[in-house]
This record gives C-alpha cells, sequence and structure tokens, in this order.
C-alpha cells in the first residue's frame, strides 16, 4: 500500500559525505593531534630551560620538573586523589541540585506569566551580585563547613540555569505546543513531553555554563572557607609554606579536571542530545 | 464514522484601539457546514478570511466564541484524538526521528511501545518514507517533512483529518508530487478530510466538495461539489471550468 516514494527528494548529506571521504580519517586526526600537542610541549621545553638558566628562585617560579615531581608525590601519597574526590564531590553535590532547582523554577517562569512576572525583577537583581560575594553572608550563616560553599554554588548554578531555562521556554515555537496539544498532550505532560525537550538546545546550555561558573567560584572558595580537602584548599596552603611547585601543581590539575568536564563530560552531553537533533546552532 | 459538523460558528478577537476603545474584530459569522463521512471537503477562500482560522477552532486549538462543533455528532470541547492535524508549519518535533514523530500521537492514546511501533512501521511506510525511519526532521526536506506530518496525524485513526494549508511551505513541484500522494493515501485510508488552501487547483484537484469562504466577516459564499474521476487531470477542460468557476467566486465580493 505503499504510495509514490519520493525519489526526487533526498537527504543533501549524501552526496557531501562522499566527497569529505578522501581526506582520510586517520591522517586528518593525528594532523590535529599535532597541532595541539607541539605547541605544548615547545611551552613546556621553553619553560623548563629558562627557569633552569635564569637560576629564579624555585619559591618564585619552579621548573616544570619540580611541578611533575609535585604532582607525582602528591599522586603517590594519596592527597591528589581525596584533593580531586572533594573538590569535585562538592561540584557535583550542588550542581545537580541547582540544576534541578533552576530547571523547575525556569520551566515555570517560562510557561506561566504570573511566575515570570513575580520572579524576573528578583532574578535579575540577584544575577547582578556575584556568587562570591556572598561568602562573608554563607559563612556567618553555615560557619567554615561544606555547607558554606555548596550554598553558593546552588544559589550561582540555580540562577544560571533559570536564566537560560526561562528564555529557552519562552522562546519554544508556539507551533510545537500547539502540535503537542493537538496530539493529545496537555497539563503537566506538556512540560516533559513539549516544552523540556524543545527548550532543551538553551538548558543545555545553561547547565554549561553554570558548570564552568561553578568550578570558578568552588576553586576559590576553597581557599577562603578552611575545608580540610580540595583543590583550592590545596593550592591556598601550599601557599603558607611556600611550596610553589605544589600551587603550580594544583593549579595544573585545576585546569586539567576542569577541561575534562568542559571538553569530555558536558560536551558529549550536547552532542548526544542537542546537536543530533541539528537544533543546535554550533556553540563552540 | 467520522463526519464533522460545524453550526454557527462564530469567531471574534477583542483587540485595543486606543486607550478607551476595546475594537471587536469579527472574522466570521454564524458559519455552518458538514462534512461526510470519507468526503474529501476544502476550504478556499483570500488570505485574511479565517480560513486557517475556522481549523483552528474544529481542532479546538482556539476557544470558539459562538457555535458548535461536532464530530460524529459529539460536540468537541477542546483539541482531541479523534481529529488528526496536519500544520502548515509542518510543526515537527525536532528532538524526535521520523517514527518517533509518527507515534507521538499514538503515546498519548497509551498504546504499549511495541504495538506503537508497529502501527507507527505501517504509517511510514504508506507515506513512502520507510527506510527514513531514523532521521531527524532537520534532514529531510520539505515534502518529506510534510508527509511525516501527515503520518503523524493518521497514525492516530482519527476520525477527521483536518489539514492546515499543508502545501503550503512547498515549492511548486514538490506541491503537485504531494497533492498526488495525498489523493492517493485518501484513497487508500477513506478518512473525512477537511482541507484549507488558498490554491485553487489543488482544491479542484483533491476535493469531492469546494467551499468558497468571502466577505468581512466571512461566511460560506459557495458550495460546488467536483463531480470529475479521480485520478484527475489538471489539464481537462472540465477541470479548468471549475477552476474558472472557483476563481469567480473568490473575486467577486460577497453580498
Amino acid at each position: 500500500m505503499s504510495v509514490s516514494t519520493p525519489t526526487e527528494e533526498r537527504p543533501a548529506t549524501r552526496a557531501v559525505l562522499e566527497e569529505t571521504r578522501t581526506g582520510g580519517a586517520l591522517m586528518a586526526a593525528s594532523g590535529s593531534l599535532a597541532s595541539t600537542v607541539v605547541p605544548i610541549v615547545a611551552i613546556m621545553l621553553l619553560w623548563e630551560v629558562a627557569v633552569r638558566l635564569s637560576h629564579v628562585p624555585p619559591a618564585i617560579l619552579p621548573p616544570l620538573s619540580d611541578i611533575f615531581a609535585a604532582i607525582w608525590d602528591m599522586a603517590y601519597t594519596g592527597t591528589l586523589w581525596g584533593d580531586i574526590a572533594a573538590t569535585l564531590g562538592r561540584l557535583v553535590e550542588s550542581a545537580v541540585t541547582g540544576m534541578i532547582i533552576g530547571t523547575v523554577i525556569g520551566v515555570l517562569m517560562g510557561y506561566f506569566r504570573l511566575w515570570e512576572r513575580a520572579l524576573v525583577s528578583p532574578m535579575n537583581f540577584l544575577l547582578a551580585i556575584p556568587g562570591t560575594a556572598l561568602f562573608p553572608l554563607s559563612m556567618i550563616w553555615f560557619g567554615l563547613s561544606d555547607l558554606a560553599i555548596v550554598s553558593i554554588l546552588i544559589y550561582e548554578v540555580a540562577l544560571t540555569v533559570m536564566l537560560n531555562t526561562w528564555t529557552g521556554v519562552k522562546t519554544v515555537d508556539l507551533s510545537l505546543v500547539r502540535a503537542g496539544r493537538a496530539f493529545g498532550v496537555s497539563g503537566f505532560a506538556l512540560f516533559y513531553r513539549v516544552l523540556i525537550p524543545a527548550a532543551l538546545p538553551s538548558i543545555i546550555t545553561g547547565y554549561r555554563q553554570a558548570f564552568s561558573r561553578a568550578w570558578r567560584i568552588l576553586v576559590v572558595a576553597e581557599m577562603l572557607v578552611s575545608v580540610s580537602a580540595g583543590l583550592g584548599y590545596r593550592i591556598y596552603w601550599a601557599r603558607e609554606y611556600f611550596n610553589t611547585d605544589v600551587v603550580f601543581g594544583s593549579l595544573f590539575v585545576v585546569g586539567i579536571v576542569g577541561l575534562l568536564i568542559e571538553r569530555v563530560f558536558l560536551r558529549t552531553l550536547e552532542v548526544m542530545t542537542v546537536e543530533r537533533w541539528g537544533v543546535m546552532r554550533s556553540l563552540s | 464514522m467520522g463526519e464533522l459538523r460545524v453550526e454557527n460558528l462564530s469567531k471574534s478577537y477583542q483587540r485595543k484601539d486606543g486607550w478607551n476603545t476595546i475594537r471587536t474584530l469579527r472574522v466570521f459569522d454564524n458559519v455552518s457546514f458538514a462534512v461526510r463521512e470519507g468526503e474529501f471537503v476544502s476550504i478556499i477562500g483570500p488570505s485574511g478570511c479565517g480560513k486557517s482560522t475556522l481549523l483552528n477552532l474544529s481542532a479546538g486549538l482556539d476557544p470558539v466564541t459562538g457555535g458548535f462543533v461536532y464530530v460524529d455528532g459529539e460536540q468537541i470541547s477542546g483539541p482531541g484524538l479523534d481529529r488528526g492535524v496536519v500544520f502548515q508549519e509542518f510543526a515537527l518535533f525536532p528532538w524526535l526521528t521520523v517514527i518517533g514523530n509518527i507515534e507521538f500521537g499514538l503515546k498519548s492514546k497509551g498504546i504499549p511501545a511495541a504495538e506503537r511501533r508497529k502501527i507507527a512501521q505501517r504509517y511510514t511506510n504508506l507515506v513512502g518514507l520507510s527506510g527514513f525511519e531514523k532521521y531527524h526532521a532537520y534532514r529531510l526536506s520539505g515534502g518529506m517533512r510534510q508527509r511525516v506530518g501527515i503520518a503523524r496525524a493518521l497514525a492516530i485513526d482519527p476520525s477527521v483529518l483536518l489539514m492546515d494549508e499543508p502545501f503550503g511551505a512547498l515549492d511548486a513541484q514538490t506541491r503537485e508530487s504531494m497533492q498526488k500522494a495525498l489523493a492517493d493515501i485518501w484513497q487508500t485510508t477513506k478518512k473525512t478530510v477537511l482541507f484549507i488552501t488558498h490554491d485553487i487547483r489543488e482544491a479542484v484537484y483533491l476535493s469531492d466538495r469546494v467551499l468558497v469562504m468571502n466577505g468581512r466577516p466571512a461566511n460560506i459564499a459557495l458550495e460546488i461539489a467536483i463531480n470529475l474521476a479521480r485520478p484527475r487531470n489538471r489539464h481537462d477542460v472540465e477541470f479548468q471550468e471549475y477552476e474558472q468557476q472557483l476563481e469567480r467566486a473568490i473575486a467577486a465580493p460577497a453580498s
């Protein structure tokens, strides 16, 4: 019972695919790897040689080999893993909480005019206050505890996610909502079957932003609020003892972990969801 | 089953005009007509005459100002799965694949997943999209997208198919091939169809009956039964006579 197949209409991607095949995937991959690795190795060599030749005191700028030795040492004794686990634990705990709060409130604001009117001004006001400025307050309330850090992170993540979710839901193509209603979706189901998936590109952008903000604040927070472990804590206390190699080593670890979160975790999330639907304006 | 009856339907909008005046914009007043079971009825009229509004009211997507819409004798009070809607702008869900889109309404019906997949597959084949099940909408051409739209509406096995200028966004060639595809689909499924268009040829090609909407507030100015054998030939003399007749009706100001 098949009806005239649309032979005149083929997806445009096929022709393009065949043209790009000739390059050779392996060559392309190794080429891009080389262009990333070579400059990094060059900078590292330059650092090592310059420091060794100029006799800068290691307390000011340690040679790279000392820094790697310090990282190795931290990894060997286990403090490194404890610090990473502590920092990531705080990040995940607060990011998940903040994302849930932000998404729920953002969706309500995007769909219901009353919620929007009530919350837009407070949201904009709070967005103008840097999360870090609230640390004295959170320390008064919660003392020098994990909660003092986590509460600020939740606040920051929730606000960022709320903003992006709100604008995302607000700009959902109305015809999709109509189609959803026409095909039997109403009430609460409208949120999870139409509005949230339709707004997911901006919601995920919000998650990404929230994560990188939270990461920045978190490392600073661990310096301000003296807790027992964490990458920020390690950097701060290494300074007290002039262990500059540990300061640098921990900074490298902060950079690497942050990069992994951004590039591996969040980027994968984005590719798996949004880009597959072709609704993404390529972000990076 | 599959009868659509519209009785004394009226629609007006309130618009604020200046600081103390509310102007009432009457789109149409007391429109009545019926689409019999298995019948293909088109409504044509100049743009802005309210024909799409009429379809939205029948779909239950907009509130009526007055009058009633009945499907199989039951008065409608909102959107429902007894009507399948095909939108001009396709309105496919970009996060779902072709088959996911076609399954959407079946999921609302509470049909279990395996059964859903089976039904959706049948309608994917019916509209000629087998092989494209896993594609997301953005990889499809306009014509293929609307095929998904038609399959999505048919899959819920509605009493009435409501089509709002479904080919209005397509180029001329694709439009003709889609008209043929729709004529074939209609022959196989025997659905009751209310079809909105501003394209006279399209209306004559597809319909059993054509209603012309005109005037302000609009009303049904003319009703013509198209007594031509199917499949129809756009170059027939009789076909062209129908076209001219409808053209005159649209151009003439309503009494």
